[in-house]
């Protein structure tokens, strides 16, 4: 048997592309999620009995089907059946956003029910108005209690990128996977694909074990 | 009548499902007053003060402060909770926040003063409460004892007219009780207007202008501490007093 590793470095090129399109997929999907994660969180939360149920409907909904289902839904049927054409990059974010917001509320929701009422009391009795308490006193702590989940989240979520490579999104997998149908070189290929996934990950797992022995509840 | 009232309940009812925890509850607090609420656990004394400044809705009656009605729209209830400090059995001191900053974070955020004022303000209230040297640590640095005393410079940085306490050495050691009483008496002599849940009754003896006793939701009785340590006219009263180990007026003279 015979190796080329030549393949892999005169490929380099397109697959560091590919490593920052996942990345960036990444970092661009938390961002948006971590907000959209709060929103459902506290719509779960509200007392208001539709709003809690809508969020309800949607976040067991994303959270109990494939991922890679979601992003087929939104690629295939919504242009189909709805009129609606996102482009591969958009699908990919809207898809991915909407199933990490899931996960994330229900982290954020156990962190803020996780605040006992003493602390809303003792805020409250100052004279905040809920915004205050909420921002100032609830959700500092509740953000520190939930960081080590938040964490895993963002690991999981750094390799499920690659699942988006189903919709042609010139991410890590895609463009491997290309290079490997290009040159028939797959062992080479792959392992190239894995060495990258794993140097970036191997950091983010490590920073994670960090922050989980940082942010333990002591209390 | 009570000269000068800050604080009245009238007929205060309030429910959780079928248990009824006040059961027309009356009460006047006037201006520089120091009441105690005693009475057996359960009783609804700790309900009353949440219900003082609307941390609890009522299910009747009404809490007049400084002439206005607590749950009246006109004024938001913020309003009435910035004029009442509250002191907390469990300190409930917010642990993601340095002693300072936790002073100052009512000053700064509900009364908008400049955060030099605010840290002038709380530095001298923690110097009044004996921590100036505990400013930058957090809660989870201090003792029980500290903790409660840092919750009463927080509670007095809103400058309230009113202060209410709910068991506030309830969760301490023996040897951290004492330094919270008596930053308790020295607000006291100082003209605060206090209202203060304790099963401290030798602090209710000596501090307390009136006592009032609860029982099943209500206030079976009210006088000065003479009147109701040396010669309660209820039953009940007496006996909850005797299975403290109060005696009449023999245990008050050894205390």
């Amino acid at each position: 048997m015979s190796f080329d590793w030549n393949i892999v470095w005169s490929s380099l090129p397109r697959l560091l592309d590919g490593a920052w399109m996942t990345i960036w997929l990444a970092c661009v999907t938390m961002l948006l999620a971590i907000p959209g994660g709060l929103v459902l969180a506290l719509l779960r939360l509200s007392k208001i009995r539709p709003l809690a149920m809508a969020a309800t409907g949607f976040v067991e909904f994303f959270r109990a089907t494939p991922l890679i289902l979601q992003i087929y839904w939104v690629y295939y049927v919504l242009p189909a059946y709805f009129d609606v054409q996102l482009s591969q990059i958009t699908t990919a974010i809207v898809g991915l956003v909407c199933n990490i917001s899931a996960f994330n509320s229900e982290t954020f929701r156990s962190g803020i029910v996780s605040i006992r009422q003493g602390q809303w009391n003792a805020a409250y009795a100052l004279g905040m108005t809920p915004a205050n308490v909420f921002l100032r006193i609830i959700a500092p702590q509740a953000l520190m209690r939930v960081l080590p989940a938040l964490a895993s989240t963002w690991v999981s979520l750094f390799k499920d990128t690659s699942l988006v490579s189903i919709i042609a999104v010139a991410e890590l997998s895609y463009v491997s996977l290309q290079i490997r149908a290009e040159t028939y070189r797959i062992l080479e290929v792959l392992t190239a694909m894995a060495a990258l996934y794993w140097l970036m990950g191997y950091p983010q797992a490590k920073l994670v074990d960090w922050i989980h022995h940082r942010f333990k509840v002591a209390e | 009548m009570t000269a000068d009232p800050i604080l009245i309940f009238e007929n205060v009812i309030k429910r959780y499902g079928s248990l009824t925890a006040l059961d027309g509850v009356s009460l006047t607090l006037g201006r520089g007053e120091v009441v105690c609420l005693i009475g057996p656990s359960g009783s609804g004394k700790s309900t009353l003060l949440r219900c003082a400044n609307a941390l609890e809705p009522l299910d009747g009656g009404r809490i007049v402060f400084n002439g206005n009605d607590v749950k009246s729209t006109e004024s938001p209830v913020r309003l009435v909770r910035q004029r009442m400090g509250m002191v907390f059995q469990n300190f409930e001191l917010f642990p993601h926040l340095t002693v300072l900053r936790n002073v100052t974070i009512g000053p700064t955020t509900v009364l908008k003063l400049s955060s030099e004022a605010a840290e002038e303000r709380s530095q001298k209230l923690l110097a009044k409460v004996g921590l100036s040297d505990k400013a930058t640590a957090h809660p989870s640095a201090l003792s029980g004892g500290q903790q409660q005393r840092v919750a009463i410079a927080r509670a007095l940085a809103m400058e309230p007219a009113l202060m209410l306490f709910d068991e506030p050495t309830s969760a301490l050691d023996p040897e951290t009780i004492g330094e919270v009483l008596s930053v308790m008496k020295t607000l006291a002599d100082e003209g605060m207007t206090m209202l203060v849940v304790t099963h401290e009754m030798d602090f209710a003896r000596r501090v307390a202008n009136r006592v009032a006793v609860f029982d099943k939701g209500r206030v079976i009785e009210e006088g000065t501490p003479q009147q109701i340590f040396t010669a309660a006219r209820v039953t009940r009263t007496r006996e909850f007093l005797s299975h403290l180990g109060w005696h009449g007026e023999s245990a008050g003279c050894h205390q």
